[in-house]
């Protein structure tokens, strides 16, 4: 323990790790939450912190690395919606802090950071070494303008969602909206929420206690953008990342140069291409199987036996906390009746649907979104079909003879159209009518927080709490299903700032329960996921979101 | 000769016109549509008037169309939502690129179905002709979509010998035209050949080629100077049909090959909901319709003196 301010709680971390009562991966999260160095953390946990161990490898240097990734319109990197977009971004733009594979933040644009005692109070310290493209220097102002920008509700980022709790108040607006609602907005709840310390240190003070604020800082549209360049991304943009972008080209291709004078270290790579082979799978797995890509994005279920059988290919999967769900939207009917939520609930059966879609692998889910790899994940019974059950339900919901509903899904990942269409012919046995109505991904991305019905992938993230803050905490911008239980945000808020591992479990045991008997969305299973490389790529490790690192990438010549 | 071309231009003119405005009807008659179709199903009524006020859309519907057809006139086909560019210059390049595969799919398939359809159609029933025949039927009976898979298995994931997609990363290569052509050539080859055969034996069971041979001619010399001539009337046309065939027949093949061309540019237009590329495409589509359409009337009359045109 060689901090200097460390953070009181810290003995009695170690003390519950010695006794068995937290586990090792919980003590590294907490651990280093509260500001201990990753590497700190893994001595007293009895390990190495893999990630220097991988960066001092031998690396070839040099040579172009091409991935086949969608490459789309990205209009503000603040509000972007897909991981692939993220992808390509992520090269130029650099985060505060860092979740690596481990599921272990550190700090990244920071230096360090530390937690006071009550969690409210949070000091975020600058590396000094931070220039970006055109050689200024990365500075506290610049970092506030982007904390500000992105919970200012006229931008509409998601990232508003995760900082409300902590900073931000609703406030009436004065207007009302065409039902004649008052229309509720969000402003920081106090002038000094994010203050300016130094040059090199801000302090974000928070409202209420909050654990997962360097976790938040990772959620992937939080890029430390340039000021000047107010959310614009082209062609030559400023950035403190390690590539430069040099080509961008919508649907087609994006080409990232090396920088050699990056703060981090130059890459190992010279060039980092994204190519666009379309939605369709087919190309894509021929691309690699003719070494005129290096890598993919990621691999669908249907083409994992044609890339086994390619001798120049490696494999990597990892188990994530990603997964789709069926929502309806909590204040339409009919979904607005608990009865019918629960009746969608009961006609579900998770196993068959990951014996259907992908072959028996995948994990069956409890219509609650943690998923057990999250450290704070509470196991509760689950939830058994019983079609009797549910048909029962419906009619006293007053759908005796049944009820018609539209669920909108999209065609790519294949994977998600499939676990639609079996859900639906379960449904169908408890009586609900069920139309599919399956479109194109960006035609889905643009109405998903909007139609009545639908089915929506949601991405790893390394907290429960951290997707319920993101997608079921009342009026944030990724409340798909407009769900608004104040219970659940008042608990919610509560489990932000629980430190205690075992407390903050009990808390996520009664929201999960909430989500269970009362939520919105009817939750299949939990995905495992894999992607390809050539094995002349070097240094790639599987994130369990799919992120590509690409400054920790090499190829072999 | 002259008035016969002016006149076709004018007929031309005409057809775009009207196209151009069963066009406007279909897209862009009614303004709630359209910005339904831009901003989403579910975007609010404040948006839509904000955007309907500002691609002025209050307008009459005759100033619309009038306007529109004024800038289409004049280059100006709008600009792509989802590139963010002047659609005018993504049509020409993927137009451009899919100019590029017809070629190459019309240098082959012209010698070779003509070729094999004479060689069948010279002498009705014979051992050559039955096995061109079959040749045919078996590659007429092999659409896109499953020819695209087939030889993707053999030529890229068991012998490896060919690149699997044709997205022209690197700038223009050879190598990776030759299964989007491969796949192309295979479906239409059947369906010429077969056309050519047909016509083929059909003139050579007329009495003028009867005579010639009478006449003691030698049969090279009756079939190159007396019967192609005729026999190939019919595959011409059907050939001339194949180019708009080919500006929507190939969203098949470069779909799969991820060739980046004007097929998979009308794809990406329709399910991006690309309202004014699309228009731009449909547009450039009548364009190449109308514009072969004429190139084979002409030439028609050229080949076959009973037609002339007054």
């Amino acid at each position: 323990m060689t901090e200097t301010k460390q953070h009181p709680y810290l003995p009695k971390l170690v003390d519950q790790l010695e006794t068995g009562r937290i586990d090792r991966r919980e003590f590294l999260r907490t651990a280093t939450l509260l500001g201990l160095s990753a590497g700190a953390a893994y001595a007293i946990a009895g390990g190495i912190d893999p990630l220097p161990a991988l960066a001092q490898a031998a690396m070839p240097k040099g040579g172009r690395l091409r991935i086949a990734m969608r490459v789309h319109e990205i209009k503000d990197p603040h509000t972007i919606t897909w991981v692939e977009a993220s992808n390509l971004i992520r090269q130029c733009y650099d985060y505060l802090t860092r979740t690596g594979h481990d599921n272990i933040t550190r700090p990244y644009l920071l230096e360090k950071w530390a937690a006071s005692e009550d969690l409210k109070t949070w000091t975020l310290s600058l590396r000094k070494d931070v220039k970006w493209r055109n050689g200024q220097p990365l500075v506290a102002d610049q970092v506030i303008w982007n904390i500000k920008r992105t919970v200012d509700p006229a931008v509409g980022s998601s990232i508003l969602g995760l900082m409300k709790s902590g900073l931000l108040q609703e406030f009436d607006t004065g207007q009302v909206d065409a039902n004649g609602k008052k229309k509720m907005s969000t402003r920081l709840w106090d002038s000094k929420a994010i203050e300016k310390v130094d040059d090199y240190t801000v302090r974000l003070n928070c409202q209420a206690a909050q654990l997962s604020v360097p976790e938040n800082l990772f959620h992937y549209p939080f890029y430390m953008l340039h000021p000047d360049e107010n959310g614009a991304f082209k062609v030559g943009v400023q950035g403190t990342g390690a590539f430069e972008l040099v080509e961008y080209e919508v649907n087609r291709k994006a080409v990232l140069r090396a920088r050699k004078d990056y703060w981090g270290g130059a890459p190992h790579i010279d060039t980092l291409e994204f190519i666009d082979l379309g939605n369709e799978t087919a190309p894509i797995v021929a691309a690699l199987a003719s070494k005129q890509v290096d890598g993919l994005y990621e691999v669908d279920f249907a083409q994992l036996d044609a890339i086994k059988a390619m001798p120049h290919v490696t494999i990597y999967p990892a188990t994530t906390a990603q997964t789709g769900v069926a929502r309806g939207k909590y204040d339409q009917k009919p979904f607005n009746d608990v009865r019918v939520r629960q009746a969608l609930k009961l006609a579900t059966d998770p196993q068959k649907v990951i014996d259907v879609v992908f072959r028996g692998v995948g994990d069956a889910a409890e219509h609650h979104h943690v998923a057990p790899i999250h450290p704070e994940y509470a196991k509760l019974p689950m939830v058994k079909r019983d079609v009797a059950k549910a048909k029962q339900l419906l009619a006293e919901a007053g759908y005796a003879d049944g009820l018609d509903v539209e669920i909108a899904a999209k065609n790519q990942p294949a994977w998600e159209a499939a676990a639609v269409t079996v859900m639906a012919e379960q449904w169908k046995e408890a009586g609900f009518r069920v139309k599919l109505n399956v479109m194109p991904a960006n035609s889905y991305w643009d109405i998903w927080t909007k139609v009545p019905f639908g089915f929506t992938s949601w991405t790893h993230r390394p907290l429960g709490v951290m997707t319920y803050s993101l997608a079921y905490r009342t009026g944030v911008a990724w409340n798909e299903a407009s769900y608004s239980n104040p219970e659940f945000d008042k608990l919610l808020t509560e489990a932000e700032g629980a430190l205690d591992v075992e407390k903050r479990r009990a808390i996520m045991a009664k929201l999960e329960k909430i989500m269970q008997d009362d939520g919105p969305i009817i939750q299949p299973l939990w995905r495992q996921i894999q992607t390809a490389y050539d094995k002349r790529v070097k240094g790639f490790r599987m994130h369990p979101t799919q992120y590509i690192f690409a400054e920790t990438l090499a190829i072999e010549a | 000769m002259i008035r016969f071309l002016g006149r076709r231009v004018v007929y031309m003119a005409a057809t775009m016109v009207v196209a151009s405005l069963v066009l406007f009807l279909l897209f862009e008659l009614d303004p709630e549509s359209v910005v339904v179709q831009v901003l989403g199903p579910y975007s609010n009524a404040d948006q839509r008037q904000l955007w309907l006020q500002k691609n002025g859309y209050f307008e009459p519907a005759y100033a619309r169309y009038l306007n529109w057809l004024v800038h289409f006139a004049a280059g100006d086909w709008g600009r792509s939502r989802i590139f963010n560019m002047p659609a005018v210059s993504i049509v020409w390049t993927r137009l451009s690129n899919t100019a590029i595969l017809g070629f190459w799919f019309f240098a082959f398939l012209i010698p070779l179905s003509l070729a094999a359809g004479v060689l069948a159609g010279m002498r009705e029933g014979s051992r050559l002709d039955r096995t061109i025949s079959a040749l045919c039927v078996a590659s007429a009976s092999l659409p896109p979509f499953a020819s695209t898979v087939l030889v993707s298995v053999l030529f890229v994931f068991t012998l490896g010998w060919l690149p699997g997609t044709s997205s022209m990363i690197d700038g223009f290569a050879y190598r990776e035209l030759v299964l989007p052509v491969l796949v192309l050539v295979v479906y239409d080859f059947g369906y010429v050949a077969r056309i050519t055969r047909a016509s083929m034996a059909d003139v050579m069971t007329t009495p003028y080629i009867r005579t010639a041979m009478l006449k003691g001619l030698p049969y090279a010399r009756v079939i190159v100077r007396h019967a192609l001539r005729n026999a190939l009337i019919a595959p011409f046309t059907v050939i001339m049909l194949h180019v708009n065939w080919l500006i929507a027949g190939v969203i098949v093949v470069e779909f799969f090959f991820a060739y980046k061309g004007f097929g998979s540019l009308i794809l990406d237009a329709s399910l991006g909901r690309d309202l004014q590329l699309l228009e731009a495409c449909t547009m450039v589509t009548v364009m190449i319709a109308v514009g072969t359409q004429t190139i084979a009337d002409i030439a028609y009359m050229y080949l076959n003196p009973r037609i002339r045109f007054k």
